[in-house]
């Protein structure tokens, strides 16, 4: 049984943020080696100011009450668990250069790289889920 | 209440963070101790099992009180395969019908594995706390010692022969595989 979990990130809402990190901590509590790529919109999940104040989808907005209710814990929090639990971040270079970031935009302990890297890893990683 | 070496409050939290707690929690406790979690989260009845299952730990069950739930899990960080030494041995199948003829069945597994199912009439003591109770045992009595796996019986028939008990077997394979009927004391 493979005990790696890859996972690509595409998306910048709060609530891709939360399915990434919720999955990633889970994974990476039950001893999992966990690697998160972060391509398109999902760099905003590590992006040092875009990961505040993520947007809710439109006409979701009331949702915020239910988050506070349930005492989840915040998406800073969370990457900073995940980081904690051994989790790696990889940000994708081809969108840093579209977009005009570097990796001084992002939180520390991250590593950058293209599509390749992420392949050699998740080759043999099971499961390898996309949000 | 049922005993455990560590208690941990995760109360109020939601996924995934009773999860994450858990793992930081259990990673400071030995082998064989027993953690209880508190969790007002209801897909930790769930997670936890799951959690256990999946990093080799022992769940023992839940129980709830007022909304929350108290989790017990046995920390087994490598289930090694020790090799059993003593003899004589009896297998599982065969101790009710012979307890039944006068014997006991003594039941060396930590209180909270006992509390959520252990074979009717079964005496409990855990292995670590054997030697403080060896005077409520009868040495002209049979002893069948039984755990989960068969490791701990082994070790504690063996503390029993040095005391001077000649009628003690170690019962195998354990609980595991105990097809009986199960008394529960919560």
């Amino acid at each position: 049984m493979s005990n790696k979990v890859a996972i690509i990130a595409s998306n910048g809402g709060l609530f891709d943020a939360y399915k990434v990190f919720n999955i990633a901590t889970a994974a990476a509590a039950s001893d999992k080696e966990v690697e998160i790529f972060f391509t398109f919109e999902g760099l905003n999940l590590i992006h040092k100011q875009a990961m505040q104040a993520l947007s809710m989808p439109e006409g979701k907005e009331f949702m915020a009450e239910g988050f506070a209710k349930a005492n989840v814990p915040s998406i800073p929090e969370l990457v900073e668990m995940a980081q904690e639990l051994g989790v790696k971040f990889i940000a994708c270079q081809m969108t840093m250069d579209i977009m005009g970031l570097t990796k001084e935009d992002f939180i520390d302990g991250i590593d950058v790289g293209g599509a390749v890297t992420f392949l050699e890893y998740a080759k043999d990683a099971s499961p390898t889920l996309t949000f | 209440m049922v005993k455990a070496d560590v208690q941990l409050d995760a109360k109020g939290l939601s996924c995934p963070m009773p999860i994450v707690k858990t793992k930081k929690a259990m990673s400071n406790l030995v082998d064989g101790q027993i953690l209880e979690i508190q969790s007002t989260d209801k897909g930790s009845k769930a997670d936890l099992p799951a959690w256990s299952e999946s990093v080799g730990h022992q769940y023992i069950g839940v129980t709830e009180e007022d909304g929350v739930l108290f989790h017990y899990i046995r920390k087994c960080s490598n289930d090694t395969v020790v090799e059993k030494t003593y003899e004589p041995t009896i297998s599982i199948e065969q101790i009710e019908e012979r307890a039944k003829n006068g014997g006991l069945i003594l039941d060396v597994r930590e209180e909270a594995e006992y509390a959520f199912g252990h074979i009717n009439g079964a005496k409990s003591i855990p292995m670590g706390d054997l030697d403080e109770h060896l005077d409520e045992l009868d040495k002209d009595q049979e002893i069948y010692v039984v755990c989960r796996t068969g490791k701990r019986s082994d070790l504690a028939a063996q503390k029993l022969a040095k005391a001077g008990f000649t009628k003690v077997y170690n019962v195998l394979p354990g609980m595991t595989n105990w097809q009986g009927d199960l008394t529960k004391t919560i």
